[in-house]
């Protein structure tokens, strides 16, 4: 155990190099107090991840001292072997993906596999397996089978494990990036209990709301910590933020663009906004200009009738779902895991047949062999994390994959691969392997292979799961073409800001679908109980909307994006003849 | 979606679950010499029981065996075929054209592929029964010896056990990568052999990038968890002979002593 004196992190003048000269750390120097809650924010290639791999003693510096744990592991760049052993010993670290985390076949097993490689007694292994578990919240799993839980299970299960070893320090390194809403949500309040309970924490994201609770924020760039403070200091630098490819909290954007005094907390953004006396209620005409009204597509190029389907003699994995999709709409699937968004997807492109029902893309019936072959010709599949199907030694085979396959004459090869690569915006990264891109280039790349393909219809499974601002700022924007372009997209997504993009929202609980509409009539005050029943939010400005609302406000129209929020808040205040703030009344 | 049921673990508590590694795997590998040599019925019956009893006490569902040998049964299926037309001894029973199947053929056929199945099924009960590091501490403890003379023992017990605990994620990943590489037109079932082979590299260049992310990652958590081979490892679950591992040994030695008196 250190002693007491020493913060269990202290790094100075730290220098990392990886080999090809990219210099990941440059002069960080970072000291960590016991009990501290820190969290580390910065883009994709900021060297965040490498900074969480010092921290653990897992890499060492090229320059600078290290002292972890009490253990002085490496001085001037001269790291001691020895003194790192003994140091991992009280340094824990969970990162993004929990399948490479879990070594065994049983919970509790899995959670042992720490204490055991330090050699404790059978009694206190067994006692750390069960503290644990209870403190993720875990304890009724303790003889299953990771495989059969969900994602945000399997990460609870990689904390308790790192836990059981007592780490002075517990790093956890993107730990909610590959989980859905709800996942990253549990481990959001296991950390908020920790921190409670005085446990070190180094927190490393890119979720900037998860840095909110945070005791300090140190945001990372090329290598270097370019901000370092309280959330709110740091959030304040909203223009620094945006040029490192991250963003601010919500409220912090919200607060900025109503000019009321900043804040990234929401709760304070609701007080700042006030009450509204009650008179200001007859004001109101009931309502104001419905933007968002979509415009249909005459020709439905899809349509999914009464559609039951199950895998093997399992449970049904859709119980009789019916939609249409128009030609050049665009829809996003909303739903918690499980729910029968991916297999709906896998339906669409043809990969699997209703067993009863139809799905009938662009004019062919897949429930036959011709049909489904055709269909699979008309729709694009961009299936989760797209970029795991890379494989060629340059961006440029890669998306000639396709286009070769179908035979295609040689310039015609390359007037789509060409035109598939500009519209990704990787014109200049053409001849690279695409092993060298960012994760979001490298999937925009994945993208541009499919899109050579030409498909009038475009499926996508999560598009932006894992990616940091930048990257989902880049896949939004090239879809928002795609579309123009006259693309039918259909896209699952977790982000219910996504889902208020679209043109149509059908939602599905529990392998039925449970609402469908525009964004507008699935958000409606009437399905909010249904779809948190099924685990889905709603989109945020409509929530501070209905804050609001609650809070004595006239009606705001169901605003869906915070544009619509700012400029329906700011009407309201004009018409009620007040400023924004409102004056206060009473507490908040 | 592609399910790999093979080097599944089954959870329950049962008392083949409760078994020492080691014992059950020596046990195991004797019984399964001794299946190989069946030769009558009697041998099969006395067999099919012993399979049969270990199944029960294992509280596995019959299906979820069946379900981890399934990918096998084919080649189960051949071996019957094969044995039915190419055993020529015995009497011919039935005559098909030029095809004529002889009662050592069936004999055969029937011996042969049942034998086989059960070798299967005990195989696959062994693996629904024991966990990943189960059976990597048993071959640590087993290899031991190799360690000794400076070989990896331990190592290698890691090794396999990781390789088994990753079977179902790779499979999930190359199933995932054979759609999506299908959608864009690449064709794995058509076309001269060549061209088959050709036609397999997209998928294996992605899975193996794939498999070596999960390596990196896997050594990560490995490293962080103060994984630093077996020496000074301690166990949750206690690895002691007892009754349960005597009553195993007996019974396994009973079915050898019953086979070859049967012989």
């Amino acid at each position: 155990m250190a002693p007491a004196e020493h913060p269990p992190v202290r790094l100075s003048h730290v220098t990392l190099v990886y080999d090809g000269g990219v210099r990941a750390l440059d002069d960080v120097s970072l000291e960590v107090s016991r009990g501290e809650r820190v969290c580390v924010l910065g883009a994709n290639g900021s060297g965040k991840s490498t900074l969480a791999s010092v921290v653990c003693g897992l890499l060492a510096p090229d320059g600078g001292t290290v002292e972890l744990a009490g253990e002085r592991v490496c001085a001037d760049g001269r790291p001691d072997l020895e003194a790192y052993r003994r140091a991992r010993r009280s340094l824990g670290l969970v990162f993004q993906n929990p399948d490479d985390q879990i070594v065994t076949s049983v919970v509790e097993d899995d959670v042992a596999f720490g204490p055991e490689n330090l050699g404790l007694p059978r009694d206190e292994i067994a006692a750390r397996v069960a503290r644990e578990l209870r403190r993720v919240a875990m304890e009724g799993y303790a003889g299953a089978d990771p495989s059969r839980l969900s994602g945000g299970q399997r990460q609870r299960v990689c904390i308790a494990g790192a836990l059981a070893m007592e780490p002075a320090v517990l790093v956890l390194d993107e730990p909610g990036s590959l989980l859905d809403v709800r996942g990253r949500a549990a481990i959001m309040r296991v950390m908020g209990r920790l921190a409670a309970a005085g446990t070190t924490l180094i927190h490393v994201t890119h979720f900037m709301e998860e840095a909110l609770d945070a005791d300090r924020v140190l945001v990372m760039g090329h290598g270097r910590i370019l901000l370092e403070g309280t959330p709110d200091e740091v959030f304040s630098h909203g223009p620094e933020l945006s040029g490192l490819g991250l963003e601010v909290p919500f409220a912090a954007r919200l607060s900025e663009r109503l000019d009321l005094p900043w804040t990234c907390d929401e709760r304070q953004l609701l007080c700042e906004l006030g009450t509204v006396p009650n008179s200001h209620k007859t004001l109101m005409e009931e309502h104001p200009d419905i933007k968002h009204v979509c415009k249909l597509g005459t020709v439905p190029n899809s349509q999914v009738e009464h559609v039951t389907f199950s895998y093997g003699r399992g449970e049904r994995a859709l119980d009789d779902v019916s939609f249409e999709v128009s030609a050049g709409s665009s829809t996003a699937i909303i739903g918690q895991t499980g729910s029968g968004k991916s297999t709906l997807l896998r339906l669409l492109c043809g990969l699997e047949r209703p067993d009863e029902g139809r799905v009938v893309v662009d004019g062919h019936d897949t429930s036959s062999r011709r049909g489904s072959k055709a269909a699979r010709r008309a729709v694009g599949y961009v299936m989760q994390h797209p970029e795991r199907q890379l494989f060629a030694e340059t961006v440029e085979k890669d998306v000639a994959f396709g286009p070769r396959n179908l035979k295609l004459p040689a310039a015609e090869v390359e007037r789509r691969v060409s035109r598939a690569i500009e519209t990704v915006g990787l014109t200049a990264r053409r001849n690279d392997s695409p092993f060298t891109l960012s994760g979001g280039q490298r999937r925009l790349c994945a993208l541009a292979g499919i899109l050579a393909m030409e498909p009038r219809i475009l499926v996508l499974d999560e598009p932006t799961a894992g990616l940091d601002p930048r990257g989902r700022a880049m896949l939004r924007r090239v879809l928002a073409r795609l579309s123009e372009q006259g693309i039918t997209l259909v896209q699952v997504t977790h982000s219910m800001e996504d889902a208020a993009r679209s043109e149509r929202v059908i939602a599905l609980d529990q392998s039925r679908l449970v609402a469908i509409g525009t964004p507008r009539e699935v958000f409606s005050r009437d399905n909010e109980r249904r779809l948190r029943e099924g685990g889905l939010g709603i989109p945020r400005s409509l929530r501070v909307a209905r804050e609001l609302e609650d809070r004595g406000w006239p009606p705001l129209g169901d605003p869906l994006t915070t544009d619509e929020l700012v400029a329906a808040i700011r009407a309201r205040a004009e018409r009620a003849k007040v400023t924004v703030p409102f004056a206060r009344e009473g507490r908040c | 979606m592609l399910r790999i049921a093979i080097g599944q673990y089954y959870a329950a508590r049962s008392p083949i679950h409760a078994l020492d590694a080691r014992v059950k795997l020596v046990c195991t590998l004797a019984a399964l010499v001794a299946i190989f040599c069946v030769s009558n019925a009697a041998q099969l019956g006395i067999s099919a029981a012993f399979v049969a009893a270990a199944l029960a006490l294992s509280h596995v569902p019959v299906g979820r065996v069946l379900a981890s040998v399934r990918p096998l049964l084919v080649f189960l299926a051949v071996l019957s075929l094969f044995n039915l037309f190419f055993v020529r001894t015995g009497d011919v029973v039935a005559t098909l054209g030029p095809v004529s199947l002889t009662s050592g053929g069936v004999v055969a056929a029937a011996l042969y592929t049942a034998r086989f199945a059960l070798a299967l099924v005990t195989g696959s009960l062994v693996m629904l029964t024991t966990t990943p590091t189960q059976l990597s501490d048993a071959f640590d403890r087993m290899l031991s010896p190799l360690s000794r003379v400076g070989l990896p023992g331990h190592e290698i017990a890691m090794v396999f056990s990781l390789m088994m605990r990753f079977v179902p994620t790779l499979a999930d990943e190359a199933s995932a990568i054979i759609d999506a590489q299908s959608l864009r037109g690449g064709a794995f079932d058509e076309g001269g052999p060549i061209r088959r082979v050709r036609s397999i590299v997209p998928v294996v260049v992605a899975l193996l990038a794939s498999g070596l992310r999960h390596a990196d990652g896997l050594s990560r958590a490995l490293d962080a968890r103060c994984y630093e081979g077996g020496e000074g490892r301690t166990h949750l679950h206690e690895q002691r002979l007892s009754r349960g591992e005597l009553a195993a040994a007996l019974l396994t030695a009973a079915l050898l002593a019953a086979l070859a008196l049967l012989a």
